[in-house]
């Protein structure tokens, strides 16, 4: 072996094995192998759901909804998310952010045309409302055009909206009945007001 | 008995030497079962590699006044004696203090058996095979540790070093050797030591915090983990046919065995997933530089130097004062780092979370147990699996709930990944600066 074989073989050995094995994990996403990155809740995300009807609805609105609070915050949905996991009192800006949110949400499920006809919810509302029965099959028998025409999902989810206490509602997240009777009130609220206004409108 | 002397006196070597790295999977279990915390527990490592440091040198100077063969006796039996002490451990501070002593021992035992195996072999054999016996115990003595932890217990690694230490008590007392009287006639070899404190440091980046990803990180059991990293001896002890057939100058073979620990620690530091398979080569090319640097270095502290066993206390001090350096500079770093991931790697959690393909109230459970869970593993990498354990689940959702458990352990998988990216490179740093003090010495000589 000559001198310089011997001054050179190993340094090359060694160059051509670190460039290999750091190539070779580079090229597979070696370096990018990192949690994923939060995405900006400032940009339009489609949102789905497992569930069916209100409570497909339901979910739909509050994620659209955390996304627009997170972006009048300026933070991401999972650190606004968990910021109210970890708190048993939000702030007033976190409230005021998620009311805003789940607005905008309404007005973005309207304007894309996923909000269902006031019609389409009807049937499931009055399952889970105690009006007497002769009143539910009275409504039940109103064709959809007519309930269509005196209500407004958008307008109902809007008011229903204003008039929850998110602070209760976040406190009631792991009280699936609680939960259920404060939206139910709320929703009932806002039916109700919706339809007084609109009567209010006709006359 | 005479043939098993030498042969115990080198596995005497290797298990001191080992003991270096041998708890570090152990050190979950310790953890566990004296009830410390995880500062004390670290202790258990830092402070056998500060005290073997530090008693090397005083203790080959006190030497040069002993009979080598009581000397080394007295070392061995000390160390017997501390590692039985180690085993039956019933608190943090027993164990380290047990820990001190196992050094001090440590530190007579290697510089006795340097100048017995001197004493059995001749110079160069006895050198050489005291410097062998070193650099295997190092790269072995994680693997060890991480099987016997796994097939019986924590407490069995100091178990089994007992009989050994035991038998090399006799063995030591065997060999006729004089006492070796020599002046202080060379300086240590200032450059050799601080490249050795330098690679010692960046090995301990890479066997240390490996062993700690594989486990800690990745969910490894000790044996896995162990096996995994049995890669680096394998890997040093095939270094030595590669420089044979290359033939480099010793310099050459130093430098390029720091700039392959280099390489293999940036291998390490960018996984592309957490698939153990993509540790083996980094990990080979740590072993080669393991076995190109470590005995080279050795050799050069101590070559041509007398008194033999003052130059080997130099070399001794210098690799575990590295180690302990490297301890204290990336330990700081990785546990800092490991509590910065905790928030994106909820975050990933929660994305993942929120949009699973679960029914809303199926969605809140989960939240709910996993919140329960993280909170209650707050200090550690989380198993998520406990929280889905306790979920009751439609039978037609669980499906998606465990996709979603091997999602989300994915995520975890990847922020402790991460967070040991910076160590791993911090080290590769180190493996570069010991690189550094290789080249003035290369010019001066080639003037």
């Amino acid at each position: 072996m000559t001198g310089l074989h011997r001054w050179v073989g190993l340094p090359v050995a060694a160059v051509v094995l670190v460039c290999g094995v750091v190539g070779v994990q580079l090229a597979h996403g070696g370096g990018e192998y990192e949690p994923l990155r939060p995405a900006d809740p400032c940009s339009a995300r489609a949102v789905t759901s497992q569930a069916e009807g209100i409570d497909g609805l339901t979910e739909r609105l509050v994620l659209l909804g955390i996304d627009g609070a997170a972006c009048r915050l300026g933070v991401s949905r999972e650190a606004f998310t968990l910021e109210l996991a970890q708190t048993d009192s939000p702030s007033d800006a976190q409230i005021d952010a998620l009311r805003g949110g789940l607005k905008s949400a309404v007005t973005r499920m309207k304007a894309d045309g996923t909000l269902p006809p006031a019609s389409a919810l009807v049937d499931e509302s009055l399952d889970s409302t105690d009006l007497n029965d002769l009143l539910k099959s009275l409504i039940r028998a109103l064709p959809d055009s007519a309930i269509d025409a005196a209500l407004k999902t958008d307008d109902v989810l809007v008011r229903a909206i204003d008039d929850l206490d998110l602070r209760t509602v976040l406190a009631n997240l792991d009280d699936q009945d609680a939960l259920e009777q404060q939206i139910e009130v709320a929703v009932t609220g806002a039916v109700k007001a919706s339809l007084e206004a609109r009567i209010r409108g006709l006359v | 008995m005479r043939r098993a002397v030498a042969p115990l006196l080198i596995v005497t070597v290797a298990l001191v030497l080992a003991d270096s790295a041998v708890v570090t999977l152990a050190l979950p279990d310790i953890l566990v079962h004296l009830d410390a915390s995880v500062g004390q527990v670290a202790w258990v490592l830092i402070a056998y590699n500060l005290v073997l440091g530090l008693a090397a040198v005083p203790a080959a100077m006190g030497f040069s006044r002993a009979q080598p063969r009581l000397f080394s006796a007295l070392g061995i039996a000390v160390f017997a004696g501390s590692s039985a002490v180690c085993a039956v451990a019933g608190s943090i501070d027993v164990l380290i203090a047990a820990r001190c002593f196992q050094a001090v021992g440590g530190a007579l035992a290697l510089i006795g058996c340097l100048e017995l195996l001197v004493a059995a072999y001749g110079e160069r054999r006895g050198v050489a095979s005291w410097i062998t016996a070193g650099v295997v115990g190092t790269a072995v003595g994680p693997v060890a540790g991480g099987l016997l932890t796994q097939a019986i217990s924590w407490q069995a690694i100091f178990v089994v070093q007992v009989p050994v230490a035991v038998l090399a008590v006799p063995a030591a007392l065997a060999v006729r050797a004089a006492p070796v009287v020599v002046a202080d006639r060379h300086r240590p070899s200032v450059r050799a030591n601080v490249t050795l404190a330098l690679m010692s440091a960046a090995l301990t980046a890479a066997l240390f915090l490996l062993v700690l990803l594989l486990v800690q990180g990745w969910g490894r059991s000790p044996a896995t983990a162990a096996v995994t990293v049995s890669v680096v001896p394998l890997a040093a002890i095939a270094a030595r046919p590669l420089a044979r057939l290359l033939r480099p100058p010793p310099e050459v073979e130093v430098a390029v065995g720091c700039f392959l620990v280099a390489g293999g620690l940036v291998g390490l530091a960018i996984p592309p997933s957490a698939s153990l398979a993509w540790t083996i080569a980094p990990q080979a090319l740590v072993g080669l530089g393991l076995g190109l640097t470590v005995d080279q270095l050795t050799t050069r502290a101590m070559e041509m130097r007398l008194p033999r066993a003052q130059h080997a206390g130099w070399t001794i001090g210098a690799r575990h004062i590295g180690v302990v350096v490297g301890l204290a500079i990336l330990t700081p770093v990785f546990t800092a780092d490991l509590r910065d991931a905790q928030v994106p790697a909820q975050q990933a959690i929660t994305s993942l979370v929120l949009d699973a393909p679960l029914p809303p109230q199926d969605k809140i459970a989960v939240a709910e147990a996993l919140g329960g869970e993280l909170s209650a593993q707050a200090q550690q990498v989380p198993d998520l699996h406990r929280a889905f354990a306790k979920l009751d689940l439609d039978p037609a959702e669980r499906p998606a709930a465990a996709r979603l458990e091997r999602d989300l352990t994915a995520q975890v998988e990847r922020a402790a990944t991460r967070a040991f990216r910076d160590s791993f490179l911090i080290g590769a740093g180190l493996a570069l600066l010991a690189l550094m003090t290789l080249i003035p010495l290369g010019r001066r000589r080639s003037r």
